[in-house]
């Protein structure tokens, strides 16, 4: 396929031409939910040819947002966001990459996924996750375009633009509420048009073309089309690097602890815990227990929401290397004490036999 | 005279936009005192420009004739 075919209409732009075009092909951008802002930002950055795009979206498609989001099919609905954007983006133009991220963002895994990419967009829909976003954005030194609507409002910034003013910095009182568009209610071209406004941000900044909207905040009304920019200044009392950062969201390190079978032997058929065997249905030795459950391991991630996340969850496989990566994904979703069994059901085996 | 916007869930608080009012020697804090008494915007928290400037809240700046003063909360919606 002819890229330059492709691009040909944007290339012949003097503010672009083939170099613009060569910068947008290297760019890599995370957007950050995928929800109405995200269905607007993602399909034009991935029509412009921006070379890598993850998305982030832990959320799977419910019919009370296709009249938003309007990338998903109704077919799509109880499927998860990311997974589905990232087929239909693939789809529109399979000469970039797309990373589908079906992970709740927090203090663990955000500084990790941001250094991997250029520039952070903001479409998300609480504030809590704001701050969070801007805080590994400060640590990492990565741009957040930001974006946000109250019913026929939205709001567009860029954070932390070449050591410029945070969301810290116009809003620093993080104890705060808004209502997100569950409670408020919103019309799809509401968040289409703010979305678009931030991913013309995107583009603007890999192209390094026109004005950045960095230390302004943008306020545009859809009602009456008035449109609005506010100034705002860098606030220097404002202190946030890595160490606060793992402070203040606890950022832990990820082990993935292993117990030996013969220490757990007196928690078979105990409900206080369950054990979870993530081997598939046609392996053996078949291990039953009154507190087991079975969900392979491919099948872990669409299953998860039948497991409790503060329940003790010894998980084994057959030899205990798939149970250690099964682990670390409930660790992920917030699974608080979840184990791995060393030798997997082959050890179980050997001990069950002998205590026969 | 000063003009006062309202955005978002302000403007809900507020039920209109905007107003114009009538005020002489009044300072910024004083007057986002009297808009609290008279709204209760209670936890609504929200920056405030001056002539589409973000400044401090509990600042004295008086404000002059014709100052259009902007009260802006946080949206999270999207």
């Amino acid at each position: 396929m002819n890229t330059k075919d492709r691009y040909n209409r944007q290339i012949i732009l003097p503010e672009i031409g083939d170099s613009g075009q060569d910068k947008l092909s290297k760019a890599k951008v995370l957007v950050i939910g995928a929800g109405g802002l995200g269905a607007s930002i993602l399909p034009y950055l991935t029509a412009a040819g921006v070379g890598e795009i993850g998305i982030v979206d832990d959320d799977v498609i419910e019919i009370s947002n296709l009249h938003r989001q309007v990338i998903y099919k109704s077919s799509a609905v109880g499927k998860y966001k990311a997974d589905e954007a990232k087929l239909m983006l693939a789809d529109l133009n399979p000469s970039i990459k797309v990373n589908a991220i079906a992970e709740k963002l927090f203090g663990n895994n955000a500084i990790s996924i941001f250094e991997k990419y250029d520039i952070i967009v903001d479409a998300t829909d609480n504030i809590a996750i704001k701050y969070l976003i801007n805080d590994a954005c400060i640590v990492t030194n990565k741009p957040m375009v930001y974006g946000s609507i109250f019913r026929f409002q939205g709001q567009v910034s860029v954070f932390n633009y070449q050591n410029g003013p945070t969301y810290r910095c116009l809003y620093p009182d993080e104890n705060t509420q808004s209502v997100n568009c569950e409670d408020a209610g919103v019309i799809g071209i509401t968040v289409g048009i703010i979305g678009m406004l931030q991913a013309n941000e995107v583009i603007k900044m890999i192209l390094e073309i026109g004005e950045v909207l960095s230390g302004k905040i943008l306020v545009y009304n859809i009602l009456n089309n008035e449109q609005q920019k506010y100034d705002f200044e860098k606030n220097t009392t404002v202190v946030i690097n890595k160490k606060a950062f793992e402070e203040k969201y606890n950022v832990v390190e990820n082990q993935v602890e292993e117990v030996l079978a013969k220490e757990i032997l007196d928690k078979i058929n105990n409900g206080e815990v369950l054990f979870l065997d993530v081997r598939n249905e046609d392996e053996v030795p078949k291990i039953n227990f009154k507190n087991g459950v079975q969900i392979p391991l491919m099948n872990l991630r669409s299953e998860m929401k039948k497991l409790n996340p503060n329940q003790t969850i010894y998980v084994f496989c057959q030899s205990g290397i798939r149970s250690k990566i099964a682990v670390e994904l409930l660790q992920k979703h917030q699974f608080k004490n979840v184990k791995s069994i060393a030798g997997g059901a082959l050890a179980l085996n050997k001990l069950l036999k002998r205590k026969v | 005279m000063i003009e006062i916007k309202y955005f978002g869930a302000v403007a809900e608080k507020t039920k209109c936009e905007f107003e114009k009012v009538f005020f002489s020697e009044i300072s910024l804090k004083e007057l986002l005192q009297d808009l609290e008494e008279k709204y209760q915007f209670e936890s609504l928290s929200f920056s405030v420009a001056v002539n589409q400037k973000i400044v401090p809240k509990a600042t004295d700046y008086t404000l002059q004739t014709s100052d259009i003063v902007a009260l802006l909360p946080p949206f999270a919606g999207g």
